[in-house]
């Protein structure tokens, strides 16, 4: 494998050194470019006290492109499909080089404490969100509960 | 959309391959006649001309030694491998005016508690250009070599590649050469283009850390016009306008043809405070003038005044004043600019002090409009966006029309035959004369397509500016 560009290699030693609350990050021994990355839910949302698997790559033009990042944990949440792909303008069109690993968690966290139905990712979850939004956040507590659970 | 189109037809031109002996060749006889050899030559003698440009493109990335300014290259250190398409010649006259600032080797990490002599060390170990990182032989992964059947474009792009390839390693021993020379005078150490001691101490004793590359340069960095962050040149270049697309949000979902007038291409925004219009300028933070149109610099010498820098500094100081800035308190903020004073290396600024000098300086400044003729913009450097947003309309422009016309012949057999008679006619060779008319109208369509293809592209050829903002 090509050098890991020292941009790459600062951020990861940052992210294990200064790590943000809630959330950690660390890379694969056979893959430096790989992130196993778990998540708490936000307070007082319905992803509270889940934590949740991510998985974040950085391809080959990082930081010119995005990371990629996807939900490994199954999730309740309208801009989070089936798959685990997040609708986030900040990890497609509005991706930004000064961005890093650190941020793009943020506001992915961020994007758990407050679900946007109007640009939906999964159809289905959207509408429920959109009828009886109480409901749907329910489903959202269930899920959480039932999958999102600590490991030992 | 097409696609659906495409699909219905696949079929069809499997049963087509049992008599496409004769119609391939009546096709290439056809084709010929018309366009003939004369076509081809003028393909290749365009071909060449671009491989030709593409290898002066790559010849001017080369980083040289005796090629500086002001103590950095002409070329990029190779941080990046790929996004190396920007106007080469258009921002190597850009450093030598000092619009932008030069590409300055990265230091890949720094300490305040180095010392001048182990600064002074790890200096004398930069190579030119990181050619390892850049030019490492990956393989890049193509769709196509995936696929069973393979079109004559793939060989056609087989070729492209060996050709970069061969490219590539010509590029790279051209930088190796220049690397060991570089490594060679270095050891003799008497030539005046080389780096003074006093020029790299004062380049590299408080360096900046790149926000994006998170590498360290000399203070004396390229400015965001909006937020006033620092961004080296090597990232600078790597922005760019992202790919023409389709416009989001409005009616992304209610129509899924893509028309091709709607492709929309927009300027980058500020990676740091998303203003739209990203665009940087270079005001030079250190007095320094030295390389192409300035002295040697192996001449460069902290605590001689010569006129060079003198006149550096009123030059500056003018520049100061254009921006409506007291260019007395900026130098007296700062002391360790002001060449009078600088009692050298010794007692190097306090990297807080210096910071405060320069937050300073930035409270006073406010942002500046993208048409200023001192900011540099992502499209100043790159400006054939334009031709690249005509050329995707066009090309999904032809995409389409070839995707109707495969449509309207669908609809010519379905309707009226159903499929076990239209298979006997098939098979029955003299009565094949309905499909030989159909098979007509479909070159017919091709050659109609690929000939208004030809005059639009020699029409943009002509006159690329003015087609495009046509388009636009």
């Amino acid at each position: 494998m090509a050098a890991l560009p020292k941009r790459i290699i600062k951020e990861t030693e940052r992210l294990i050194s200064d790590p943000v609350p809630g959330i950690t990050a660390y890379p694969d021994e056979a893959n430096l470019r790989a992130f196993t990355v778990t998540m708490n839910g936000p307070d007082s949302s319905p992803y509270e006290k889940g934590i949740f698997d991510l998985e974040l790559y950085l391809p080959d033009d990082y930081p010119m492109c995005p990371p990629k990042v996807r939900f490994l944990t199954k999730i309740y949440h309208p801009n989070i499909d089936k798959l685990g792909r997040i609708c986030l303008d900040v990890l497609k069109d509005n991706w930004s080089p000064a961005l890093q690993i650190r941020t793009i968690l943020l506001s992915i966290q961020a994007l758990l404490a407050s679900p946007n139905p109007d640009d939906p990712l999964a159809n289905d979850v959207a509408d429920d969100w959109k009828k009886d939004e109480p409901k749907a956040i329910e489903v959202a507590k269930e899920w959480t509960a039932k999958y999102a659970k600590a490991k030992e | 959309m097409g696609n659906t189109a495409g699909k219905e037809a696949r079929p069809r031109s499997n049963t087509y391959s049992s008599t496409s002996s004769t119609l391939n060749s009546y096709d290439i006889n056809r084709r010929n006649t018309i366009f003939g050899n004369v076509n081809d030559y003028k393909k290749s003698r365009k071909q060449e001309e671009r491989d030709r440009q593409r290898e002066d493109h790559y010849s001017k990335l080369i980083v040289k030694y005796d090629q500086t300014v002001d103590g950095g290259y002409l070329a990029p250190f190779g941080t990046y491998k790929s996004n190396l398409d920007f106007n080469v010649d258009i921002v190597r006259e850009l450093i030598i005016q000092r619009k932008l600032a030069p590409f300055y080797t990265p230091l890949q990490d720094f300490d305040d508690d180095w010392t001048e002599d182990e600064l002074l060390k790890i200096l004398s170990q930069l190579t030119l250009h990181s050619i390892e990182i850049a030019y490492d032989d990956e393989e890049i992964d193509d769709i196509d070599d995936h696929k069973i059947h393979k079109s004559s474009n793939f060989y056609k792009r087989q070729e492209q590649k060996m050709k970069l390839k061969l490219l590539m390693e010509k590029i790279k021993s051209l930088q190796k050469d220049e690397e060991n020379k570089f490594f060679d005078i270095k050891l003799e150490g008497k030539d005046d283009n080389l780096p003074s001691k006093d020029l790299l101490l004062k380049l590299y004793k408080n360096p900046i850390e790149c926000p994006i590359c998170f590498l360290y340069y000399p203070n004396n960095l390229n400015l965001s016009r909006c937020c006033l962050q620092p961004i080296c040149t090597e990232c600078f270049v790597q922005i760019k306008r992202l790919d023409p697309h389709p416009p989001h949000d409005q009616q992304e979902q209610s129509q899924g043809n893509e028309l091709p007038h709607t492709l929309i291409s927009e300027p980058s925004n500020c990676p740091y405070c998303a203003m739209n219009d990203f665009g940087v300028i270079f005001e030079k933070d250190l007095d320094i003038k030295t390389g192409i149109s300035g002295i040697k610099p192996g001449t460069y010498h902290n605590d001689l005044i010569h006129d060079p820098t003198q006149d550096n500094i009123n030059e500056i100081k003018d520049d100061l004043k254009n921006l409506n800035i007291e260019s007395s308190e900026v130098f007296s903020s700062s002391p360790s600019s002001s060449p009078l004073k600088a009692s050298p290396i010794k007692s190097p600024t306090p990297a807080s002090q210096k910071e405060e000098s320069l937050r300073e300086k930035r409270r006073r400044r406010s942002s500046i409009p993208a048409n200023s003729p001192k900011v540099i913009t992502i499209d100043q450097i790159r400006p054939d966006w334009e031709l690249k947003l005509a050329s995707a309309k066009s090309k999904l422009a032809r995409k389409s029309a070839a995707a109707s016309a495969i449509h309207a012949s669908n609809l010519i057999i379905n309707p009226s035959t159903d499929l076990a008679e239209y298979d006997t006619r098939r098979r029955n060779s003299n009565s094949n004369t309905r499909f030989q008319t159909i098979e007509d109208r479909m070159i017919e369509e091709a050659l109609r397509l690929s000939i208004i293809d030809e005059e639009e592209r020699v029409r943009r050829q002509g006159t690329p500016q003015s087609e495009s903002s046509n388009n636009t």
